[in-house]
């Protein structure tokens, strides 16, 4: 207020400048701080306990004691783990065969539909706005020995399938169940770049004689494979990491038929309360999956998103 | 919409009766795929109305014979669903401002302000996205016990400001807003706080908006880390749904799928009001991963 009254002098500008520029440093690293503190304290530092704990035998009460290797040696004496594994991959391979064409499939059929493609949008989306514990519930029932969907496999003449008790079926079930409730995002994805495709490159094929299968395999598809690789890579993360449907559906039953490696971590820790054991395991499963995570940043990358 | 635009299939293809009956069969393949979206929804409303007996009877109806109102009644007192609900609520909006004050702010400073070190700083928060969090999920769940964050909303709260996948999105859409703006606004003597919260914000709503159906899907599916990590009495609806709920073994069937269904309604009305924001939430998340 009384540089106001100072008007003719106009000397000062240039010193004030400095401190001015320092003040503005100063802001931003105050802007950065509060995510600085928060990514260390919540992302950094359990990362590093984790790596630390795994040679530690964790205890609340007593304190934690440094015993080496120890937990990985349990790790590798543990028959289970190796059930976890193979389960893990066959989860992984399920989701893929059961699960990764459909929304493809529903995307090429809706972009074609010429009415109501709004309402089949939706009705696709719908079930993924569903909380999961509701899904759980729901799909119990529509599983049950006595549920909708025995009822109409004995219609149709098949006969009643134990979707959750029958080792066979069981991570099928849950493939399906969640196939059910996300496949329509990945689909509005798809239906969009499909969408994008400009109209007069179908217009020339038909017109250089491609047929309907040519102008989708030899068009269609390459357009949408950045999508395609992207969502692959998206689902093999979260498949790979999967555990709170075989967890809150069968609690990794029948016969750990569905305990996956992530299960085993949380069983290791809630189950028998060996946090250094669990922490060795998470060590592990970043080796296994750190290979998925660098071809993700790839394919990102390449999809022109700056870093 | 404009009169029909070609798609993959021409009108002319569609004169060719093999290729017309394919097509029709395509149609009913997606309304097939429609009802089953659908059903499960619908059956789980319906159930909620049904006499218990006739829930559990085989083959099972569709339509009600009698129809129970009162279920949802005895739904809603089953548990005490009003304070779960605020609790939902509570991780929901302290997540939110969380969000816009840890990440928005650290956002800006990556955009628009003048900082040494951006780079190492930007590596730093990205380097995050590259440990999926279910390695450290062990190590994160001690690491809260050790900051005494246990059973309080804070242990929800403050992790949510470390989210490097938001914070990428934030600062890419920032990067879109021309600097001109703030350089004006600092000419005419705003401070920092003041540019960002009367300039960067208003003009970041679509973002955050976008971010808050993120946070709202997050805050009322969670169920498996809130229950591991709250009280009795702070834990979110989903997490007590599964405890109180699924696993309850005298609770009758039809008064449980009352339960679920008014658990389900919120987020579906939120979805058809504003399907355009979570649409782009979803090309976002999905487009640029």
């Amino acid at each position: 207020m009384e540089q106001t009254t100072a008007v003719p002098i106009s000397k000062p500008k240039p010193q004030t400048q400095r401190p001015g520029k320092y003040k503005r440093y100063m802001w931003g690293f105050i802007f950065l701080l509060p995510a600085i503190v928060i990514f260390t304290l919540f992302l950094w530092l359990p990362i590093f306990k984790g790596v630390l704990n795994s040679f530690y035998n964790v205890d609340f009460v007593k304190g934690d004691t440094f015993i080496g290797f120890d937990n990985y040696k349990t790790i590798f004496g543990d028959r289970y783990v190796m059930t976890a594994v193979r389960n893990t991959l066959y989860y992984m391979g399920l989701a893929l065969v059961i699960g990764f064409w459909v929304p493809i499939v529903f995307a090429l059929a809706i972009s074609e539909m010429r009415r109501f493609q709004g309402f089949a949008r939706v009705a696709a989306y719908l079930p993924y706005v569903v909380p999961f514990v509701v899904l759980y519930g729901v799909w119990r029932w529509l599983y049950d020995p006595v549920g909708p969907i025995n009822s109409v496999l004995k219609a149709i003449g098949i006969g009643q399938i134990n979707f959750m008790v029958d080792r066979a079926w069981s991570m099928a079930s849950i493939v399906i169940m969640e196939t059910w409730q996300s496949f329509g995002s990945a689909m509005l994805i798809y239906l969009a770049a499909i969408l994008a495709v400009p109209r007069d490159w179908y217009e020339a094929a038909e017109i250089d004689g491609a047929g309907i299968w040519q102008r989708i395999r030899y068009i269609t598809l390459p357009a949408i494979r950045n999508q395609i690789l992207l969502l692959l890579m998206l689902q093999l993360i979260a498949t790979s990491q999967g555990f709170q449907t075989q967890y809150a559906m069968l609690d990794g039953g029948p016969n750990n038929a569905t305990l996956t490696y992530a299960l085993l971590i949380v069983r290791y820790a809630f189950v028998r309360q060996d946090y250094g054991v669990a922490s060795a395991l998470g060590v592990l499963m970043f080796f296994g999956l750190s290979i998925l995570a660098i071809i993700q940043y790839r394919i990102n990358n390449r999809g022109g998103v700056q870093s | 919409m404009k009169a029909h635009e070609r798609s993959i299939i021409s009108d002319y293809d569609l004169k060719k009766p093999g290729i017309r009956w394919s097509y029709y069969l395509m149609n009913l393949l997606v309304v097939i795929m429609m009802s089953c979206m659908v059903y499960p929804i619908l059956i789980s409303m319906l159930n909620g109305l049904k006499a218990n007996k006739e829930v559990n009877s085989f083959p099972p109806t569709f339509f009600p014979k009698e129809w129970h109102f009162e279920n949802y009644t005895k739904a809603w007192n089953y548990i005490d669903l009003p304070m779960y609900f605020k609790n939902t609520m509570m991780i929901f909006l302290g997540n939110m401002v969380v969000t816009v004050m840890v990440l928005g702010l650290a956002a800006y400073a990556l955009s628009k302000m003048r900082v040494p070190f951006r780079t190492p700083i930007y590596y730093y928060f990205l380097g995050t996205l590259f440990i999926p969090a279910t390695t450290y999920m062990i190590p994160n769940f001690i690491n809260l016990k050790d900051l005494g964050l246990m059973g309080s909303f804070a242990a929800i709260w403050l992790p949510a400001g470390a989210n490097a996948f938001f914070l990428l999105l934030l600062k890419s859409f920032m990067d879109g807003i021309h600097v001109e703006i703030f350089e004006s606004a600092r000419i005419d003597g705003a401070s920092e706080i003041r540019s960002f919260f009367q300039i960067a914000f208003p003009l970041s709503i679509p973002i955050f908006a976008t971010l808050s159906i993120f946070v709202f899907a997050t805050a009322w599916n969670d169920w498996f880390w809130p229950s591991f990590i709250l009280n009795q009495d702070n834990k979110p609806l989903s997490s007590a749904i599964r405890d109180f709920v699924l696993n309850a073994r005298r609770l009758d069937l039809n008064i449980k799928f009352a339960i679920l269904t008014i658990v389900t309604i919120p987020p579906i009305i939120i979805f058809l009001f504003f399907q355009k924001f979570i649409l782009r939430g979803l090309y976002l998340g999905g487009v640029k991963g």
